[in-house]
């Protein structure tokens, strides 16, 4: 994920910023044509677009300002669909939060054979990327109606029909976990290693038990970072799209987006641009919070 | 004062030996977990591998619903499709970013935390809300609208954080400046410098960020499904919501293939590094 | 207070011998240092001590008993780390009680220790700050601290001065050494800086290649190297060769100069070519005048290099005998200038006589 890097960036310093001749500085006056093409494609393509749909929340279709869009997201089908897309996401980064710092761990552990590292990586870094259309199919095999778990489990007795559904809570995040869990190890991974093996050592010396490092310093140490990737996730979840569309999962924010959409079409735009605006506040905010948890953290793992 | 057991002491170097392989062996939790995540990880995949070779009638091959995806001119021509937008995209990505970020590290080293502002953009408008506003803007190029390329276009928002990490972060493990000076005095251009000396130098971080770029443009499902346009992600949507069977042989070919290319990634990356890069959730 | 032996440890990683059957004994209330370049397995062998890591072979007995057979927590001894060992999330206060929380010591016998001990190190006043707050000799001071509150049987240090400042380095370690003798505990020390090892050590225990060349009181260690190794290692030696001229009045010759070697137990034939070691302070050097020869006694050098060294500057020569380092008085040196002609004197009875090989120094020490 960026955010990770983006955080650790904020406190770069810059190396190559440095004192230079007085041709440089005529340069300097020139050097921004460098960028001019990359920052009017990312004018085109993201910022005037995000700009347009930020207006439009606010905006009547004749332009007047207005809190109308806004409004509306209150108004039925939209308070569920948001309620549902924050429990599923909260739910899938909780327990992708949990399972892939207690995997990172032991991934991480000295005593591991060798293969176990490379081989967990490797697939983790896959199964992070392996999200939406097959993804969901995929499942649909595994826990589907006619899944080859469903039916191993009916024939073992347990008929996990009709009271589960992989549209459902459990379901979708069953689901989301499989790209959520292998993310969360890929970046607990630099958090564990942050935790010096000096710490885990003087502990050890001054008679504590593994338990007793995790207790008084391994867990107070990584605990910001471990809900700030938390709240990254739920930000990871909450903006997907085609793993819940291809699930056939209706009460989603994005879902409800993409109906207003056909081709290059927008239908009803004002509603999809209160919405869309709707969910950019909801991940600014946990973007801050995990800024905010990351400062935190990085106080003790530098 | 810590009171030692009487117990008498075994011959040293047994003991000794019986307490290194007591240490390092791992906590029985630890051995759970990664149980646990094998199993939730390749539950699916076998369940899909299994699933893609039931349904058959008598008579027809056990690969059968793989004949069949592979016999299907759609398959052929949607990969190809997606193939084609994959590549246009990297294209695309590496000409705007490589001298962007280049110049960038050289000449204005004050704009990195504007840059890294931008990148944390992609992921604040994800694809789904990006084209909200997108679509509209992009109805009054009605010549550009129907045509996939479109797609390449948008896409290169979407690997631009992933392809600026992996180029920052090779820019950052070489000298550039002092690269560029040596270059420069002996007598090399900017942009020679650049094709010359600077991008053999960043191959694996070009590599590395082009794999990342592919991956992301094949497995795209939002934006084409919603323009309109009939990739490899939304052709295996349409076939899997008519044959199951076939949608999940081609859930297994999506799967290889990124298996396939985040291994690339993971084999070029130092020590597993590369790994970590991670798509936007689509 | 503990005696702590180290019987025959034998570790290999591979192929690479770490520890080659390491033999040394600490008595009780001593501050021993284990002196050596890196990789010579004085750190391992400290983890030994400690338990972050098991020998193939050997023991470490601790008044009496085998410890290898208990586990790093179970040892009670205080490590003090090369560095950044404090736990980020505690302050100085929390670090210094977190032995005794373990032990499950009451809140105030905790807070009096830890105050006492940090009253000890002379951080008092810091004892309400985090790690990232204090400097890298306060937070040495503090991991100092830490490891005494527990009352371990032994102190084991790993190079805690080495990522310090020159100043603090000299100042931390005068401390170090203070408090041991103010607490009367075994001292296990490990550190490169030979400077540091014989400044305060009962006894250094020079190491090379796993094993310890030289066992001695810093005096014996600097002024009777018995190897080499040692010579090279500790302080500078200037190498002289020779060949034997008369193996009983043990006589070389060194190109045209002839020395005599005081050591007794010098036996060698006559021919036989020999290596002889003198440290710069042991070479005298006059001025010669301006066409004059050297006294009987003297030969003939040139200056081609001063370093300043503060009270004494080191001149390197060029003579009949090869290149020589002497140490002389700085007062002296400024007379002194590159290719002035000088006489250069042997204080014979420093010449000594080493053996390359460790295998003939197995000599019992002490």
């Amino acid at each position: 994920m960026a955010l990770s890097e983006i955080a650790e960036a904020g406190h770069r310093t810059d190396v190559l910023a440095g004192t230079k001749p007085r041709k440089q500085a005529r340069n300097r006056r020139w050097a921004f044509l460098g960028v001019v093409p990359f920052f009017a494609y990312i004018a085109v393509f993201l910022l005037i677009p995000t700009g347009k749909l930020i207006v439009g929340a606010f905006t009547t279709t004749t332009g007047a300002f207005t809190f109308s869009n806004i409004a509306s997201i209150f108004h039925a089908p939209y308070p569920a669909a948001f309620e549902f897309s924050v429990e599923l996401s909260a739910l899938s980064a909780l327990w992708g939060g949990i399972m892939g710092f207690l995997v990172a761990n032991a991934v991480l552990h000295h005593g591991v054979p060798r293969w176990v590292r490379p081989a967990y990586l490797s697939f983790s870094g896959m199964a992070a990327n392996f999200a939406g259309i097959p993804l969901a199919f995929a499942f649909t095999a595994t826990l589907g109606n006619l899944g080859v778990v469903t039916i191993l489990l009916k024939h073992l007795g347990f008929n996990i029909y009709p009271s589960f559904s992989l549209q459902g809570l459990l379901g979708a995040s069953l689901v989301y976990l499989f790209f959520q869990f292998p993310l969360m190890i890929l970046l607990m991974i630099p958090v564990i290693e942050g935790l010096r093996k000096e710490w885990r050592e003087a502990a050890s010396n001054l008679g504590a038990t593994s338990f007793g490092f995790w207790r008084h310093i391994g867990l107070p140490v990584v605990t910001p970072s471990l809900l700030g990737l938390m709240v990254l996730l739920f930000g990871n979840a909450f903006s997907a799209y085609a793993t819940a569309y291809a699930l056939g999962i209706s009460n989603l924010v994005t879902i409800q987006i993409g109906q207003f959409i056909n081709g290059n079409n927008v239908f009803a735009p004002q509603d999809a641009y209160a919405l869309a605006f709707g969910m950019i506040v909801i991940i600014v905010i946990t973007i801050i919070i995990y800024t905010l948890l990351q400062r935190r953290s990085s106080r003790w793992l530098k | 004062m810590a009171q030692v057991s009487a117990s008498p002491a075994a011959p040293a170097a047994l003991s000794s030996h019986r307490l290194r392989r007591v240490r390092s062996r791992v906590p029985v939790w630890h051995l759970l977990w990664l149980l646990v995540a094998a199993i939730f990880f390749l539950l699916p995949i076998y369940s899909v591998v299994q699933f893609s070779l039931e349904g058959t009638l008598p008579g027809q091959g056990v690969f059968h619903w793989y004949e069949t995806v592979f016999d299907d001119p759609m398959f052929r021509s949607t990969f190809w499709l997606s193939i084609q937008i994959s590549l246009e995209t990297v294209a695309v990505s590496l000409l705007l970013m490589v001298p962007t970020v280049f110049w960038i590290h050289l000449r204005l080293p004050r704009l990195r935390p504007v840059m890294d502002l931008i990148t944390i953009l992609p992921f604040v408008v994800p694809p789904i809300v990006l084209i909200v506003g997108l679509a509209p803007m992009l109805r009054k190029f009605s010549w550009l609208i129907v045509r996939p390329e479109v797609l390449a276009l948008i896409y290169v928002v979407f690997a631009l954080p992933f392809l600026y990490r992996a180029l920052d972060a090779g820019l950052r493990a070489i000298d550039l400046r002092t690269l560029v000076e040596a270059a420069e005095s002996l007598g090399s251009s900017i942009p020679g410098t650049l094709l010359r000396v600077i991008l053999p130098n960043l191959r694996a971080a070009i590599i590395g960020g082009s794999l990342l770029t592919v991956a992301i443009s094949m497995g795209e499902f939002t934006v084409a499904s919603l323009l309109g346009f009939f990739t490899f992600p939304v052709y295996t949507y349409e076939i899997a919501t008519s044959t199951a069977y076939e949608g999940v042989a081609l859930s297994f070919i999506s799967f290889i293939f990124v298996w396939a290319a985040m291994l690339a990634l993971y084999l070029l990356g130092s020590g597993g590094r590369g790994a970590a890069g991670v798509a936007i959730t689509d | 207070m503990s005696t702590v032996e180290l019987r025959d440890l034998r570790r290999t990683f591979g192929s690479v011998v770490a520890l080659d059957n390491l033999d040394l004994d600490i008595r009780s209330g001593e501050f021993v240092s284990m002196l050596g370049p890196s990789g010579c397995g004085k750190t391992t062998a400290l983890r030994i001590v400690a338990g972050f890591e098991w020998p193939d072979s050997g023991a470490v007995i601790v008044d009496g008993q085998d410890v290898l057979g208990q586990p790093a927590n179970k040892r009670n001894m205080g490590m003090v780390f090369q560095s950044y060992s404090l736990f980020p999330n505690m302050t100085a206060q929390q670090n210094v009680e977190f032995g005794l929380r373990v032990r499950k010591q009451s809140h105030e016998r905790r807070a009096k220790r830890a105050s006492e001990l940090l009253d000890l190190v002379g951080l008092a006043s810091a004892m309400s700050r985090y790690p990232r707050q204090l400097s890298g000799g306060q937070q040495q001071r503090v991991a100092l601290a830490r490891s005494l509150a527990i009352e371990p049987k032994v102190l084991l240090l790993d190079e805690p001065l080495s990522a310090l400042d020159a100043k603090v380095r000299v100042q931390l370690r005068e401390e170090v050494r203070r408090i041991q003798l103010e607490l009367g505990i075994t001292t296990l020390y490990v550190t490169h800086d030979q400077e540091e090892a014989l400044s305060i050590s009962d006894r250094v225990a020079v190491m090379s290649a796993g094993r310890v060349e030289q066992l001695g009181t810093p005096a014996q260690i600097y002024s009777g190297p018995r190897t080499a190794f040692v010579a090279n290692f500790v302080g500078t030696m200037n190498k002289l060769e020779g060949v034997v001229m008369s193996s009983e009045d043990r006589v070389v010759s060194c190109g045209p100069i002839k020395v005599i070697v005081p050591d007794p137990t010098f036996i060698h034939a006559v021919g036989e070519n020999v290596e002889l070691y003198i440290r710069p302070e042991d070479v005298a050097i006059e001025l010669l005048p301006v066409g004059g020869s050297p006294a009987p006694g003297y030969f003939e050098g040139r200056v081609t290099s001063l370093t300043f060294l503060g009270p004494v500057t080191r001149v390197g020569l060029r003579t009949d005998i090869g290149a020589l380092l002497a140490d002389v008085s700085s007062a002296v040196a400024l007379n002194l200038a590159a290719d002035a002609p000088v006489a250069v004197q042997l204080n014979a009875s420093s010449l000594r006589s080493l053996d390359a090989s460790p295998e003939s120094q197995s000599a019992p020490v002490s």
